[in-house]
């Protein structure tokens, strides 16, 4: 058992888990932020992205003690004072969602992308959301939802 | 903006409710003669957005997902719960000698082990089959018991041999490898085709030959004389590959027993609750009204979540005997071992053409695929769908199919997205494809000669099916123009000189939807007293919007705006009797019994209007959400009135089958070197009938269309031919869509109004599937064809094409 | 995962102390392998030691024609440093195709050359770069590091702290990626260093990463695509899987040689691939 204690969208928690305890499942099981989604085994689908200070990581590849003294933000995170992240915002007006399950993640690797790419091209769009599965969308109104993210992030 | 007649129902001889309303003029829709016009001008102006916190909401179910507080099966936390593992075959036939459970049941946190032999005490031991209707020489299916853990032997990697539930997930799987398992190794078959060979490994002692089932449909005399008098007949191998539907949300199961009232209340996935608690019922011997199936959103569905799986049923096991609610949540490489699996369907196909093209007769033997165990509606969809377009878009008069359910070592198979109308249209749309070429005859031109005309409509086909309206012709002609297939042999010669093979194809498909398995639809609608309005359906959705459509039909019906209509699914203390959502059917089923509750509230409600304003019901109008007397200048607003009395209405109504179809157009170019192939170009040109949300519409194109290519380039679930191991057990292995390998898709509607419901609606959820395969084929074969390659099997994959161009350049 | 017990190490000694009294003790870095391998129950340490956020394994330097790289260094990072990519470009541009952004996020060089995949994307540049493996016990050079799939030449409780990458004259990396895994099916590294050519193949060997002899004899005597062309890579040499025969992996190898080749004599070719120069 280990002792931890990370800031989670701005509020901090402490913590004693078993050492093997995912990221993930922390922040799903013990802070019952079940936004966070786990989609596969394998660290492939991106379900589960986060960020972790201030970088998008698979939280699902991640023990919780490795985020010690990290700040977290969530899904549940990132609309700040009632208004949704630009991120959040374009996946709806573009219908980048159907189910919505693999959607948080993705709104969390956009918010990444956008950060570091404030105008993204195609091709960076594309290889930005290499570690982000979906099975209903096809992708195309997600990629256009990036880069409506990042006009309304301009904004 | 056309004009509108005051909308006005009526019921025609065949009981169905039909709208008279102005013809638009923007739309050359297609009258049916003898019937009256149906047309319904209403969705257009409802695909709006609006603003929520400074964004705008494309859907009213987003924004609850968009900020993580969507609740999937995996979400549910019941008080006092524990948590279950189970233990899976390892090998893919063998008889169980022993289970030792001992050293688990001591392990730290555990509660209880489950076995094979709990499963058959407790009687848990018969799925539902809906597989119940005869087959050739009037015999019925041999269906095999699968007790919810199996009891005497294991029949695929993946079955289910014992369940251990602890304090914590982690115990259970911790305690799982403790389980010692004796097995006696039996020979294994994966290939259908050599399970249903004399002298295979036989699977089921009351299934004989492996054969589970078999079925001929057609007049197999009238197809010998076509082929008898053909000037050409075009033979293929027509393989669809398995595939694993992959929903992204892993199956997850919460199953809490009160036994006081001996009621289960079931957390899991679903397409329908009705349909998930019959089959729970079924399998279980429990009434129908001690099981409550409870689900909010559902992470993706495509025909593999309308399952009563054993892994549920073994939780009501566990439930009623701890005492305590089970959970378990399933891995994603679990998954790939034991979810239902999809296609898998093996045909070999046969066109006889004469001289001109003209299409004279189709014969097919069909070999499905079904697994080690028949899901409860795995073997209908491969049995019915088919039949119901064997002629496809053509007036092809003599068909015929033998159609044969077999058994193999592999997780059994389901429905998956088309439900075998991909499969039956890749296959006459291959064999269509592949004639032309080697009859030297236009692919676009053959199609013409064979279409049914736009003037044929209804249509009865030899099979017996009554395609309601289409317009094949038109379809056709705008795909071909949306794509510019008159400029392809420029851009084909461009490729070229850049060492690179292009290639054109396309495909002109059909599909039945609209009919389901229960008596009737249902949706209720509830009146609140501010106006806003409550509807309650039991078809459920997995990402279609049903919380946006549903309300813009309800809204339009009774002139309200959609926002303050709140569509809410599964919730079973409504009682609502109805399909669940599959085959494309929600929009003609559910949807269309929310626009006949919306209509029947404004029925139901004026007279209490008149009462209220004191008027005679005659001297009642209603607009948009009020109820004016034209006696007086009196007003009651739908919220008033339900604030005076209680105002819930029940809309019901029983669908026929309506036909969706399309032209897909797909442009790809293989690198010769990698044998890489990238989609160019794909257009769409779809019937659905009346659209109701563009936006949508476009959306589930979109997915069916990535599922198509998936199929088509990179995904297959394959098991070692000899062992029965799956070597594509994870997302290593197993290739999904990504983003940005299909660049773009052009969305085209040409609509003709359906004539089964009153919103001239077809369904379109799986039509991406059914058109993709073969267009996506057809533009590989086109490219590949001049160069003396035969037609690859599917997947395409980049290692095969590469393999069969070098094989090609070596012949030369 | 089965039950351990985690320790984030407070130095390199400390780390190296634990790991030489432990034999069943794991190094813990980015983890975007070794935390899957536990998931799946393919491992069961006693206990993971993190390693990543030591100082001693920190670093980027460019100093005296060498470009020296610390263990701990993220894929992100090697990718993003205005230093590697004005040093080595195509190594920075390796590092950016490594998987997918999350993993590059946490993944680090150290983690990735300590493992050794046989498709991994880094080996090939550490072979063909002729680079320096760093430990907290010696330095070993790339021709001695990679001894087979997943076999280095590193002893227990050895941990790499950082890699020394002498300046080529230039090079280039191209790989095809595996459609599901997004591993390299093929990547190839061809470097024109002080030694001469340098050609070094991931992904496809039965053995791991390895220098195509013939291919560097061919470039020697001039970098270009032709000079690959001509070439065949012998199938028996290659690995063998669903996703491609043996043959097909020659095949890629030697389209990926082109294609690096290619962009390193100044010339472009197509391709739906990364490319560098």
């Amino acid at each position: 058992m280990a002792k931890i204690t990370l800031k989670v969208n701005g509020e901090q928690h402490s913590a004693e888990v078993e050492d093997r305890t995912l990221l993930a499942n922390f922040l799903r099981d013990e802070l019952k932020l079940t936004g966070t989604h786990v989609g596969c085994d394998t660290s492939q689908c991106g379900a589960c992205t986060v960020h972790v200070d201030g970088r998008a990581v698979k939280s699902c590849t991640m023990l919780v003690a490795q985020a010690e003294g990290c700040e977290v933000v969530t899904i549940e995170g990132l609309a700040k004072n009632g208004r949704l992240h630009p991120a959040q915002a374009a996946f709806t007006e573009c219908h980048a969602l159907q189910c919505g399950f693999c959607t948080p993640g993705m709104i969390m690797t956009t918010a990444a992308l956008i950060k570091d790419h404030p105008q993204p091209t195609d091709e960076q769009i594309v290889y930005g959301l290499e570690g982000n599965l979906c099975r209903c969308t096809g992708y195309l109104n997600i990629v256009k939802a990036v880069k409506r993210a990042a006009e309304l992030q301009g904004k | 903006m056309p004009a509108q007649l005051r909308p006005h129902a009526a019921v025609d001889g065949a009981g169905i409710c039909v709208m008279l309303i102005a013809i638009p003029t923007e739309e050359k829709a297609c009258r049916s003669p003898g019937r009256l016009a149906v047309r319904v001008n209403i969705m257009d102006q409802h695909h709006h957005h609006f603003e929520v916190g400074g964004a705008h909401l494309s859907r009213l179910e987003d924004l609850r997902l968009i900020k993580g507080e969507g609740c999937y099966s995996a979400d549910w936390n019941l008080p006092n719960q524990v948590h279950a593992a189970f233990l899976r075959a390892d090998r893919a036939h063998a008889k169980i000698v022993s289970i030792s459970t001992a050293a688990a049941r001591k392990a730290k946190g555990v509660l209880g082990v489950f076995t094979g032999e709990d499963a058959v005490k407790a009687g848990y031991v018969k799925p539902l089959s809906f597989l119940t209707f005869a087959g050739k020489d009037g015999k019925k299916a041999n269906i095999s018991e699968r007790p919810a853990l199996t009891a005497d032997r294991v029949r695929f990697v993946g079955d289910l041999v014992a369940m251990v539930v602890a304090e914590t997930a982690l115990q259970a799987q911790d305690a799982l490898e403790l389980i010692e398992v004796e097995y006696q190794d039996l020979p294994v078959v994966v290939s259908p085709r050599a399970a249903v060979a004399p002298g295979a490994p036989l699977l089921h002692d009351n299934v004989p030959g492996n054969l589970a089932f078999e079925q001929e449909a057609g007049d197999a005399a009238a197809v010998d004389a076509a082929f008898a008098k053909a000037a050409h007949v075009t033979k293929l191998r027509l393989d669809v590959t398995r595939v694993a539907p992959n929903p992204m949300e892993p199956r997850a199961c919460a199953v809490a027993f009160d036994a006081g009232s001996g009621k289960f209340t079931i957390h899991s996935p679903v397409q329908g609750i009705n349909m998930m608690r019959m089959q729970l019922a079924a399998y279980t011997g429990v009434a129908d009204d001690r099981i409550d199936v409870v689900a909010r959103d559902v992470g993706g569905g495509f025909g593999q979540r309308s399952i009563g799986y054993p892994e549920y049923v073994a939780l009501m096991l566990a439930a009623k005997s701890l005492g305590r609610p089970v959970k378990w949540v399933s891995s994603r490489s679990e998954g790939f071992m034991s979810d239902s699996h999809g296609r898998a369907n093996y045909i070999d196909g046969e066109l006889a053409l004469d001289r001109d093209g003209t299409f004279l007769g189709m014969r097919i033997d069909w070999i499905a695929d079904l697994g080690a165990y028949l899901h409860p509606a795995g073997p209908v969809s491969p049995m019915r769908n088919p039949v119901t377009c064997l002629n496809g878009v053509y007036k092809t008069q003599a068909l015929f199919g033998r159609w044969r359910v077999v058994l193999t070592n592999t997780a059994p198979v389901s429905a998956y997205r088309g439900a075998a109308r991909p499969e039956i249209a890749f296959a006459i749309e291959r064999l269509v494809d592949e004639a032309a070429a080697q009859m030297n005859i236009d692919p676009a031109e053959i199609r013409r000669r064979n279409f049914i005309p736009t003037d044929a409509f209804p249509y009865k086909t030899p099979t017996g099916s009554v395609y309601d309206i289409a317009d094949f012709h038109g379809v056709l002609d705008k795909a071909m123009k949306l794509a510019d297939v008159a400029g392809f042999p420029k851009r084909r010669a461009e490729s070229e000189k850049r060492g690179m093979i292009r290639g054109l194809g396309f495909s002109t498909v059909i599909e039945n939807s609209g009919a389901g398995m229960f008596p009737k639809d249902e949706a209720r609608l509830e009146v609140h007293a501010d106006g806003t309005v409550t509807a309650y359906s039991v078809s459920h959705s997995q990402g279609q919007g049903h919380e946006t459509t549903f309300a813009q039909i309800i809204g339009d019906g009774l002139g309200i705006s959609a926002e303050r209509v709140k569509l809410r699914q599964g919730i079973g203390e409504q009682g609502l009797i109805g399909n669940h959502t599959g085959g494309s059917r929600t929009i003609v089923g559910a949807g269309t019994v929310c626009h006949i509750a919306a209509k029947k509230l404004v029925e139901v409600a004026t007279p209490m209007a008149a009462e209220q304003l004191g008027c005679e019901p005659s001297q009642v109008a209603y607009a948009h959400g009020e109820f004016k007397s034209t006696a007086s200048n009196k007003k009651i607003t739908l919220g008033e009135l339900a604030a005076k009395k209680p105002l819930t209405v029940t809309g019901e109504g029983k669908f026929g089958s309506t036909f969706p179809n399309g032209c897909h157009v797909a442009e790809i170019e293989i690198d010769p070197q990698t044998g890489v192939t990238e989609v160019l170009s794909y257009v769409t040109v779809d019937d659905c009938g009346t659209v109701i949300n563009h936006t949508i519409v476009e959306g589930q194109m979109h997915g069916a269309v990535a599922q198509g290519w998936g199929q088509i380039f990179t995904e297959n679930v394959v098991y070692d031919p000899d062992t029965g191991q799956l070597l594509t057990g994870s997302f290593m292995d197993y290739a999904m869509p990504k983003a940005g390998w299909i660049k773009d898709i052009q969305i085209a509607e040409h609509t003709t109004f359906g004539t089964i419901s009153p919103l001239g609606v077809k369904g379109m959820g799986e039509s991406g599937c059914t058109a993709s395969l073969a267009a996506l084929t057809n533009a590989v074969m086109n490219a590949l064809r001049p160069m003396g390659v035969p037609p690859p099997d599917m997947p395409l994959t980049a290692h095969k094409l590469w393999q069969a161009i070098s094989a090609a350049k070596k012949g030369k | 995962m089965y039950a351990f017990q985690y320790h984030k190490a407070k130095s390199l000694n400390e780390a190296g102390d634990i790991l030489g009294k432990d034999e069943e003790a794991r190094p813990l870095s980015g983890g975007m392998t070794l935390i899957p391998t536990l998931k799946q129950r393919l491992a069961q340490p006693t206990q993971l030691v993190d390693i990543a956020g030591l100082a001693e394994l920190a670093g980027v330097e460019n100093k005296n024609g060498v470009l020296t790289i610390g263990a701990a260094t993220r894929h992100a990072d090697v990718a993003a440093s205005k230093v590697v990519q004005q040093a080595i470009p195509a190594l920075a541009c390796l590092a950016a195709g490594i998987g997918d952004p999350q993993v590059r996020n946490r993944g680090t060089l150290g983690g990735s050359v300590a493992n050794n995949d046989p498709a991994a994307d880094y080996p090939s540049a550490v072979l063909a770069l002729n680079a320096k493996v760093i430990t907290n016990r010696r330095e070993i050079a790339a021709d001695d590091y990679f001894q087979g799939m997943f076999t280095t030449a590193l002893e227990p409780g050895e941990l790499i702290v950082r890699i020394a990458f002498p300046l080529p004259k230039a090079a280039a990396y191209c790989k095809f990626p595996h459609p599901a895994s997004g591993y390299a099916m093929a990547g190839v590294f061809i470097a024109d260093t002080a030694q001469g050519v340098r050609v070094a193949v991931t992904g496809a060997g039965a053995s791991g990463v390895f220098r195509w002899a013939e291919a560097e004899k061919a470039l020697a005597k001039g970098i270009s695509a032709a000079a690959i062309e001509k070439l065949t890579l012998a199938a028996d040499d290659c690995n063998e899987d669903i996703h491609g025969t043996r043959e097909y992996r020659a095949q890629l190898v030697k389209v990926m040689a082109t294609r690096a080749a290619a962009a390193l004599s100044g010339k472009k070719l197509h391709g739906q691939d990364h490319i560098e120069g």
